[in-house]
């Protein structure tokens, strides 16, 4: 991924850590441009956030080499830390700390800082800027930690689960918040286990699984490279039989689920063309037709056999 | 601004925003100033003046152990740590403002307890306030280095909780923060020698009541500096931000080197010093009841000024006695001195200062003073205070020690003489310090009565210097 005339924001190769027994990171291997949306997708436990903890020097790794900025984080916290800007999974701050006395507070720690109304303007919080943080909502309280981490007007950003826990359009507002991030060509790395949150946000895609990299791409290119197709599913005017469906051009597999026919297929058009073809054939006629692109989570159900979310 | 000073003085803030922090920083040393002073002290000002150091002392170690100590474990279990981690700072920084916030809030706290103790309990300050200032700094020192030590070594807050409780109830019952040193058995008293909280209360007791100088308790405030100073290494070097960082027993067991000073401490006071002697003898300067009816200068002993017996010096003495009123009202004031017979029991003569005090109709103030100006005789050596027999009409009195050196503290004592005689006692720990020299160099006992308005009388005998 790494052009040729400007050297990676993050370059990490065969990373490794252990915790007792456990293996957390089996070899990662990956690398970061300056200017684009980063993801690290995976289920809970997969490594991702040991991965982004070595990346802000909260940890040490046992073997592997990695470059932020250009530095060693374990060996040049200090300068890196002027140069990054992190959001920990948890962010916990005093229960009695006020929206901007935290903004003011981080910020007079960096040399160079971020105007605090500026942040308190961007992040949406100029009304909360004199709530204490024990009274913020849990969507508040995640846009407070995501204007710390601008607080020093970083040129890479680390989101740790930004929008864990949050409903939808909290989500929503939180995607929002970090496609500025990409329109102002500023670095971020965001590990995640929501597959649209990936798809949406990220140019470049890290699955991640039992600490080792399983796939790396753009989104499109990760779909593609899939096996499986997309997903045709059709409700038809008579029953017919899962057999001779499953024998059209183009498709792999159908399955009936709860009277409507799933079709597995690749190329969709040609199978789509393959059915009604057949259905005209037959006597027998659509209803309804839905078509639905492979995801993400299609990729790692291929890869690995389980679904994200049975972790 | 650093970022030490940055997170100590949002510290502070947090404090003031917190009642429960609010509650056990500010009310509750207030709580035990008024159980120690009201109940312990009876109204005794002199007994008031020795529970002062404990009670100091006990905030001081409270606020080492259960706030800075106990804080900073908490911290590092909710993960309040992580999000300090992420930005450009270091363990020191964090040490030091621990260090700092805990200082800074114990200064009000302090003030708020001489304020109290000198207002409602009538708490003569003898010291300086800045020898108070320097004692409080070093026991603050010296406790948050305990409890940072402590908080460095504990995993989490139910093994800080088990090692504070144990330093904790040692010190607070073997050292004198409790039960007064000399009433406990001997070997205790020795054991006592090895206890950091020992030295505060006992340097507290000896400057404040004793007349004693903190030159002459270096080497306790020293073992105090250094315990200090080896507990915020600790700190620093043990410091973790995060809560599955666990410590090795290597490292516990280095720390336990924090308590070497009071070691070496404790074996020298049991090899070298009569310390439980010293000990003893501040405690009998407050045990000995200030109002007692009749009570004579115990021994009579150190140099006496005057006892008024001489009738053919008394127009001399009156000669050395100067009377002047001064405030608002100036002129209007009266006093006078005269030999009145009898004197104290046992003594056929005493001076009567008596006049009338008048304020001006914008100022509640106004006074009289009577001074006496005398040089040190030959052989006044080891001297430690100046005591004086006084009865009166129940009105507030101040006696001053003005020193020759103007550079000197001029120790001051207020107190309120009823009808019987009664010894007051004014340490001056400045004239161990001061060598006789006849003639030159001279110091002045001062006698004042300030406002309300209204007719006084002050009859002193048995001036001395002890």
């Amino acid at each position: 991924m790494a052009s040729d005339t400007q050297p990676p924001v993050v370059r990490v190769e065969g990373l490794r850590k252990r915790y007792g027994d456990l293996e957390a990171l089996r070899g990662i291997t990956f690398e970061i441009e300056a200017g684009e949306v980063f993801g690290l997708l995976g289920p809970n436990g997969a490594g991702k956030t040991t991965t982004i903890e070595i990346l802000e020097g909260l940890r040490q790794q046992d073997a592997g080499s990695v470059f932020v900025c250009g530095m060693d984080p374990g060996r040049e916290q200090a300068a890196l830390k002027e140069r990054i800007g992190a959001q920990l999974q948890a962010t916990v701050l005093p229960d009695k700390i006020r929206v901007e006395e935290a903004l003011s507070l981080y910020a007079g720690f960096y040399r160079q800082s971020a105007s605090i109304e500026m942040l308190l303007d961007r992040f949406g919080l100029r009304e909360k800027r004199r709530t204490f943080f024990e009274k913020l909502s849990g969507g508040q309280k995640q846009r407070l930690a995501l204007a710390l981490a601008m607080v020093n007007d970083p040129e890479l950003v680390l989101l740790d689960e930004p929008t864990v826990g949050l409903d939808a359009q909290l989500r929503r507002d939180i995607y929002t918040l970090i496609e500025r991030f990409r329109e102002e060509r500023r670095t971020t790395l965001l590990t995640t286990h929501y597959i649209e949150e990936a798809e949406r946000l990220c140019d470049h895609v890290a699955i991640i699984d039992r600490g080792q990299v399983i796939a790396l791409g753009t989104p499109r290119e990760l779909i593609q490279r899939s096996g499986k197709g997309a997903h045709i599913e059709a409700s038809l005017a008579k029953p017919d039989s899962l057999e001779r469906l499953k024998k059209l051009d183009a498709v792999s597999d159908c399955l009936e689920i709860d009277g409507r026919y799933v079709l597995h297929a690749k190329p969709v058009a040609t199978a789509v063309a393959a059915l009604i073809r057949y259905l005209e054939a037959e006597g027998n006629a659509l209803v309804d037709l839905h078509i639905a692109q492979p995801t993400l989570e299609d990729v790692f159900v291929e890869m690995t056999g389980r679904r994200m979310e049975d972790w | 601004m650093t970022p030490a000073i940055r997170i100590a003085l949002m510290t502070i803030k947090l404090v003031t925003r917190t009642k429960v922090a609010l509650f056990f920083t500010f009310i509750f040393p207030l709580l035990f100033l008024f159980v120690y002073a009201g109940i312990f002290a009876r109204g005794n000002p002199e007994a008031v003046v020795y529970m002062f150091g404990p009670v100091v002392t006990l905030n001081i170690m409270g606020s080492g152990f259960w706030g800075l100590g106990m804080q900073s474990v908490m911290y590092r279990e909710r993960g309040s740590l992580r999000r300090y981690r992420l930005a450009p700072i270091g363990p020191g920084s964090m040490v030091l403002s621990s260090l700092l916030a805990n200082y800074l809030l114990q200064l009000p706290t302090l003030a708020l307890l001489v304020f109290c103790a000198t207002v409602f309990f009538r708490m003569p300050l003898h010291i300086h306030l800045l020898t108070l200032l320097i004692l409080a700094t070093i026991g603050t020192f010296a406790f948050a280095g305990f409890g940072l030590t402590i908080a460095s070594v504990a995993n989490t807050m139910q093994e800080a909780q088990v090692y504070n409780n144990v330093v904790w109830f040692a010190l607070l019952f073997l050292s004198g923060v409790t039960v007064p040193l000399p009433l406990l058995p001997h070997w205790i008293q020795r054991f006592a020698a090895f206890l950091p909280a020992t030295y505060l209360v006992t340097s507290f007791q000896a400057v404040m009541l004793g007349g004693q100088s903190l030159f002459d308790h270096r080497a306790e405030l020293l073992a105090l500096l250094v315990s200090g100073t080896f507990g915020l290494l600790f700190a620093w070097k043990l410091f973790r931000w995060e809560k599955e960082e666990k410590i090795s027993t290597r490292a516990k067991v280095v720390s336990i080197s924090f308590i070497a000073p009071f070691l070496v401490m404790g074996l020298w006071m049991n090899a070298h010093n009569n310390f439980t002697a010293t000990w003893s003898q501040t405690f009998s300067l407050m045990s000995r009841p200030p109002m007692g009816p009749g009570e004579r200068a115990s021994g009579a002993g150190g140099i006496l000024l005057d006892d008024f017996e001489k009738p053919d010096e008394v127009e001399l003495l009156l000669k050395n006695w100067q009377v002047s009123t001064e405030g608002n009202a100036a002129g209007r004031s009266l006093g006078e001195l005269e030999v009145i017979s009898p004197g104290a029991e046992g003594t056929g003569n005493a001076l009567r200062f008596k006049g009338h005090v008048e304020t001006a109709p914008d100022s509640d103030r106004g006074s009289v003073a009577a001074r006496y100006p005398f040089t040190l005789p030959a052989g006044a050596t080891s001297l430690r205070g100046a005591q004086l027999e006084a009865r009166g009409d129940n009105r507030l009195f101040q006696v001053r020690l003005i020193p020759p050196d103007p550079t000197l503290p001029t120790p001051s004592l207020r107190f309120v003489p009823d009808s019987e005689w009664q010894v007051i006692h004014l340490p001056a720990a400045w004239l161990r310090n001061i060598k006789p020299a006849p003639g030159k160099g001279t110091l002045v006992l001062e006698l004042r009565v300030e406002g309300p308005p209204g007719d006084f009388h002050l009859d002193i005998d048995e001036v001395r210097l002890y």
